[in-house]
């Protein structure tokens, strides 16, 4: 009899673990994926991170509407503010690691994206940046866990010189830095772009020397810039110098069109420069999302103006979304949320992946593989516009 | 050929930029044995009353005076206004202070730079300020081989006839014997009946209601001014007075014109990126070899 009540007891139990087992399995299918979006909600930035928080929700949307991931699981965003400073960065980012998301979109800031990117590194914790744009973030050191959808500083080079010689076929080209880090590395990797079209014959660097930044007169340099005779001149600098440049050049009798980086036209270069002058200079710049021409861009603009009825007035936003769509071909992919077996894909199973920035891949470093710039032309008006050759 | 008059030209206009404001730390120094750091911010605040006084109501003193009469009006105003900044300066910053010693006066110059460069954000706010195209004359001469712009012209005029009026009232009148006389000895000068309080009050009006008028200038010929842009010309301008000859008011206006035209032939002909080097490395040289200048006064017993 004793023994018999045993084993009822034994039966009852195990019937039980089982059962237990089995909804906690169930749960388990049921439970959403989280996945971490570190933005400045609040501080000087506060408008860059509603911004990335509405694109980031639209773009939950998209993929929601295409079916999702892993057989229709929930995503869910957990949102952390990092306050656009670098200190609340850290604080934030500890958060979303106890909170064990899946993995983190994030940030905006380069300065403030470093002490987060550590962090996340340390905790084994992948990281996908959207504004982050400083070279130093994955060249610096290396950052296993760290990635970036927007480009990486000084990638808008690599674009002049190919729109240079390829769209706009320019011979003599004639670059000009300022010796800051940002601008010398521009400089530098538009130099190292025309060296196959040096190579092949089809254009000449004519120019390359550094300016004073916080210099008035720029006569000297721009005399030697007219001996050269120029095609086409880059100025990788900042607007002051960028429009006492274009309008002493000009005075000098440089006629050929001038191309800043996207620190050297603004509306206070137009107003430096003067109107006269500034029209009809270009800048390579990272494209306005309404100026996208993707698939998914014009599905994500459609959603984002249904929402908020309004688009995202500055490039970034559309990264943080690109951020959301490589995550979740990532975890697709995998087939689940560990954190190497996503590295994997992300490293080496990218091919197919679009964003509405285009195709998303990624380098050995993280960095966002492939150009997303576009030249841009000041009107007559002063305004920004795609430039069309 | 042409490239080098061009290269000459300029210098020659930066240089009276550097020479006008190098007069005002010569003059300052001679009668107060005090270099007046705020000096580069007085020729900022210059350009920004020019500045205020041309956009005033979209304009409207050119427009009713003329393209010439609304340059005259900005210069004529800003020199009259950083005048009167450089006198309250003197009786706020350096007059309590000049009983203690010469550290004292330094800080407390180095204070005054420093509020006069906030003041200036406070007020024009830190962003880039341009002067409109409308308000300075835009056209260019040509001379065959080569062309100066009116503005280029009128900046040289300007200044050398400003220089020369100084150099009259300094070297010819009786007044300016009793500025080189106090220059040279303020007790003597305060013995031999001269009134220092006087002489001290009109070269901190002079000087930097001259550096204003520099600065009104350099606004109207770059056409972009900043609240920072101060300290660089002071920093030019007091090598340009080193250069010179510190104390010694013709040293003052070649050091100025020299430098500019040094800045720019290193610039054109070695390296556009190390002008500032050629800049101070001169005044390391003169501070070596020549510390009383290139025709400076020994001023190393007198101190």
């Amino acid at each position: 009899m004793r023994k018999v009540k045993a084993v009822t007891w034994f039966c009852l139990c195990f019937v039980l673990l089982f059962a237990l087992t089995a909804s906690y399995t169930a749960v388990a299918q049921e439970k959403p994926i989280k996945i971490g979006l570190q933005a400045p909600i609040t501080g000087q930035w506060a408008y860059e991170g509603e911004m990335a928080k509405n694109s980031v929700e639209v773009a939950l949307q998209m993929i929601e509407e295409q079916g999702g991931i892993l057989g229709g699981r929930k995503i869910e965003i957990v949102i952390a503010d990092d306050a656009s400073n670098p200190r609340d960065s850290a604080l934030a980012a500890q958060r979303l690691v106890s909170q064990r998301v899946a993995a983190v979109i994030g940030t905006y800031g380069s300065s403030v994206n470093e002490p987060a990117a550590d962090i996340y590194e340390a905790n084994k914790m992948i990281d996908i940046g959207y504004g982050s744009t400083a070279v130093k973030l994955t060249m610096a050191k290396e950052r296993k866990y760290f990635f970036r959808t927007c480009g990486r500083d000084d990638v808008q080079g690599e674009f002049f010189s190919e729109y240079a010689v390829g769209t706009m076929k320019a011979r003599r080209i004639a670059i000009m830095h300022d010796n800051t880090t940002f601008a010398l590395g521009v400089a530098e990797e538009a130099k190292r772009a025309l060296k196959q079209y040096i190579d092949a014959g089809v254009a000449e660097l004519v120019f390359y020397d550094a300016i004073t930044p916080g210099e008035k007169d720029f006569t000297p340099i721009l005399t030697k810039l007219r001996e050269t005779n120029p095609d086409i001149w880059y100025f990788t600098g900042y607007f002051p110098e960028a429009g006492l440049l274009v309008r002493q050049g000009r005075e000098l009798g440089i006629k050929c069109p001038f191309v800043g980086g996207n620190a050297a036209i603004n509306e206070d270069f137009v107003k430096i420069a003067g109107i006269e002058y500034a029209k009809g200079c270009l800048m390579t710049q990272e494209p306005m999302p309404t100026d996208l021409d993707t698939p998914k861009a014009k599905r994500f603009l459609e959603v984002y103006r249904q929402k908020h009825n309004t688009v995202p007035t500055s490039p970034w936003p559309v990264y943080a979304a690109d951020a959301l769509f490589a995550l979740t071909w990532a975890i697709d992919k995998a087939g689940s949320t560990d954190t190497d077996a996503m590295l994997k894909v992300l490293r080496t199973g990218m091919e197919g992946c679009q964003g509405i920035t285009g195709s998303i891949a990624f380098t050995d470093r993280g960095d966002r593989k492939g150009i997303i710039y576009k030249m841009y032309v000041v009107t007559d008006k002063g305004e920004m516009v795609v430039y069309k050759p | 050929m042409t490239i080098l008059l061009e290269q000459l030209l300029n210098g020659l206009t930066i240089g009276s930029f550097y020479a006008l404001i190098a007069l005002g730390y010569s003059m300052v120094y001679g009668v107060m044995k005090l270099i007046n750091f705020a000096h580069g911010d007085l020729f900022a605040l210059g350009s920004y009353m020019g500045y205020t006084l041309l956009v005033w109501s979209a304009g409207a003193i050119s427009q009713r005076f003329g393209l010439w009469g609304g340059m005259a009006a900005a210069l004529l105003f800003s020199f009259f206004a950083v005048g009167c900044v450089g006198v309250l300066m003197e009786r706020i910053a350096y007059r309590p202070v000049q009983k203690s010693g010469r550290l004292p006066l330094v800080v407390s110059a180095l204070g005054a730079s420093i509020f006069i460069e906030n003041l200036i954000m406070a007020i024009w706010g830190p962003r880039y300020q341009a002067y409109p195209a409308s308000v300075v004359p835009v056209h260019t001469i040509s001379l065959g081989f080569f062309h100066i712009t009116v503005m280029q012209l009128f900046i040289l005029i300007l200044s050398f006839v400003l220089m020369l009026i100084l150099y009259f009232i300094v070297q010819k009148t009786t007044f300016g014997a009793a500025i080189r006389a106090t220059a040279l000895d303020r007790e003597m000068a305060t013995i031999l009946g001269i009134d220092v309080g006087k002489i001290t009050l009109f070269i901190f009006f002079l000087g930097p209601a001259l550096g204003g008028m520099a600065g009104v200038m350099n606004g109207m010929y770059y056409r972009q001014i900043s609240f920072v842009m101060g300290w660089n010309y002071g920093l030019k301008a007091f090598t340009a007075t080193i250069l010179g000859g510190i104390g010694n008011i013709p040293a003052a206006m070649l050091g100025g014109l020299l430098l500019g035209l040094i800045e720019m032939l290193g610039a054109a002909y070695i390296s556009s990126a190390w002008k500032d080097v050629f800049t101070f490395l001169i005044l390391i040289i003169i501070l070596i070899f020549r510390p009383t200048g290139l025709i400076g006064e020994k001023i190393a017993e007198k101190v």
